[in-house]
């Protein structure tokens, strides 16, 4: 890193802008069938109804459930290193954090789509919203449902926001190297800036309150999404560790979904030397201790449910573990809890593939944790009689495939046309030319 | 011959150098703008240590949101006084929820708003005293001055350093 210099830092990040290449477009265009396909899934269902989402009671929450809490959890980890990490002064940040905070906004876009697919019907979804109407109807706002209204377009707000001024410089160098549309739509998205003092002053003093802000918000945010849950009577939701529990697992998730993306950038672009085993190690390290606690609340849940001597709850957790979707909650285990205890070893955090496919398991581990928790909870409910496993359908499958491909869209977009590393944060931890370099 | 200039623009390599030039300018009492391609605490410094006021906007907008949000659940459960999950009508704990996020947001946004402000943002027009060096690795100062002022501020700008020193005519 000591041989890098401010002009060769924006002619590399610079060089993720030129024009997209063939293999780019063959993989846009992929991606885009495979969204089409989710569309069409979403289609079909708005036509016929719920029951084509394989919705029958007792687990009226499913698939889409499990997407939403995936996807809102998969956007913490972005926040985490941009706002958390930043107040920290943490500074192998710098060269992910970018990539991560893009990441966040498109996974909560993604996150936003599914309570509205999960309605049914969708057009009336303004009806969360508090407006004033005809009939003097006010939203109920002691239900958590609400709650996640409020907590979920407040993170997508702040989160874009916070993305959009952390683009303001880069934009403009961008903008500096642009010819053509390119250069006219940087002009007018870095807003004119020159990175003057009386700019810098005021940017360097509303980037520490949009950290300051963040950062409660992202601990808020997935214990908001955990109290859907919690705040029921339903064994096996209604426990006061969801909160912590919840947050935790978001950011073991969102890290692992950060390895899954750098990796390949990092190949296909030649980053090695800005993303370094440092990263890697870092990112293993928050990985491990995430994964620590998820595994902490794994077995606290089961001790309560026994401790407790509810029998309900003692049911649920027993069947969650041994009944028809045990090989779910083994999933969940092997990827969230076993797995990622390869990174105790340094030689393995600083192996860049070795995390990549760590990070995998990661994914999946994690979503197979919010289906275990959604629909085995649900489908094993106080009552015997009413006990039916939940049967996955090609709608809402397919609709959770689409959701990948809506994420990718956005993600293979901002590769090519946003500054996906952070020019001006990169600079910044190189030493400043000076020509007097003794007096530094 | 009345054509008045804009001002003086001087190009450096250095963070040093800026830094000299910057205290020779002070000295002159000259108004002067800095631009960096990366934030630097040393200008800064030089320049004008004083706090943005972007913070206080930011804890106003904080503050109002707060209450804006507390009200919003309060006034609508008064309007429509119905009890659900056994709580109260005015039920404190879960408003706070409502409460903080809309904190938040709107403190947010204020910041936001403060700082495009402060920052004179957006202004689309970048060409006067403004180099596009200045985001990829120099650093500038831009003096505003009349043309009678024009050689003597480029001499203090070049004895401390400068690279590259242009007249820029308005």
């Amino acid at each position: 890193m000591s041989t890098l210099t401010y002009k060769k830092v924006n002619e590399d990040f610079l060089s993720l802008l030129r024009n997209p290449t063939k293999a780019w477009y063959i993989l846009f265009a992929l991606d885009l069938l495979v969204l089409a396909f989710g569309a069409a899934c979403w289609i079909y269902q708005i036509q016929t109804g719920m029951g084509a989402a394989g919705k029958m009671r007792p687990v009226m929450w499913a698939l889409y459930i499990t997407d939403f809490v995936f996807w809102v959890g998969i956007g913490h980890a972005g926040t985490l290193i941009s706002a958390v990490l930043f107040l920290f002064r943490s500074r192998f940040r710098n060269a992910i954090y970018r990539t991560a905070e893009g990441m966040t906004v498109f996974a909560v876009m993604t996150a936003g789509l599914f309570p509205l697919i999960h309605l049914g019907r969708v057009w009336f979804f303004y009806w969360l919203l508090p407006y004033p109407n005809q009939r003097g109807l006010w939203p109920n706002f002691r239900s958590p449902l609400e709650w996640d209204v409020f907590a979920v377009s407040t993170y997508l707000t702040i989160s874009s926001v916070f993305f959009f001024v952390g683009l303001i410089p880069d934009l403009a160098v961008a903008r500096e190297n642009a010819v053509g549309l390119r250069k006219k739509i940087y002009t007018l998205a870095s807003l004119g800036w020159r990175g003057t003092d009386r700019q810098w002053k005021h940017y360097n003093s509303a980037y520490i309150y949009f950290a300051a802000l963040a950062t409660p918000l992202v601990f808020s945010v997935h214990s908001v999404v955990s109290w859907d849950f919690a705040m029921s009577v339903n064994p096996g939701w209604h426990g006061t560790i969801f909160a912590p529990y919840f947050v935790a697992g978001a950011i073991f998730s969102g890290i692992g979904m950060v390895i899954t993306l750098m990796v390949p950038m990092r190949k296909i672009f030649g980053l090695e030397k800005y993303l370094t085993d440092w990263h890697f190690d870092s990112m293993g390290k928050i990985l491990l201790f995430t994964s620590l606690i998820v595994t902490y609340a794994y077995a606290t849940e089961m001790f309560m449910a026994w401790y407790s001597g509810n029998i309900f709850e003692k049911s649920v957790f027993w069947d969650r573990a041994f009944g028809p979707v045990g090989w779910a909650y083994w999933i969940m285990v092997l990827c969230n809890c076993l797995i990622p205890l390869l990174c105790i070893k340094k030689s393995m955090r600083t192996n860049v593939w070795g995390m990549f496919i760590i990070s995998i398991f990661v994914n999946i581990g994690m979503w197979f944790e919010r289906f275990v928790i959604i629909v085995q909870s649900l489908s094993h409910n106080f009552d015997p009689w009413v006990w039916r496993m939940y049967q996955p359908t090609l709608v809402d499958v397919g609709v959770s495939i689409g959701s990948f491909a809506w994420f990718g869209m956005f993600f293979l977009l901002f590769i090519k046309f946003l500054p996906a590393m952070a020019i001006v944060e990169m600079k910044e931890i190189l030493p400043a030319p000076r020509k007097n370099a003794s007096a530094a | 011959m009345s054509k008045k200039l804009s001002g003086v623009l001087a190009v450096f390599e250095h963070v040093d150098t800026t830094i000299d030039a910057i205290r020779a300018l002070k000295k002159d009492k000259r108004k002067l703008t800095v631009m960096t391609p990366v934030p630097n605490h040393e200008i800064a410094e030089e320049i004008d240590d004083t706090q943005s006021p972007v913070r206080l906007c930011t804890f106003v907008g904080g503050l109002v949101g707060g209450i804006l949000g507390f009200a919003l659940c309060a006034f609508t459960s008064l309007d429509w006084p119905l009890i659900t999950n056994g709580k109260e009508i005015l039920s404190i704990p879960p408003f706070m929820i409502i409460t903080f996020e809309c904190t938040i947001l709107f403190g947010g946004l204020t910041n936001l708003v403060a700082m495009l402000f402060f920052s004179g943002l957006p202004s689309l027009d970048v060409s006067e005293g403004f180099d596009p060096r200045f985001t990829e690795d120099r650093f500038g100062i831009w003096v505003p001055c009349g043309k009678d002022e024009a050689e003597q501020v480029a001499g203090v700008l070049r004895a401390n350093g400068a690279e590259e020193v242009r007249v820029d005519a308005a």
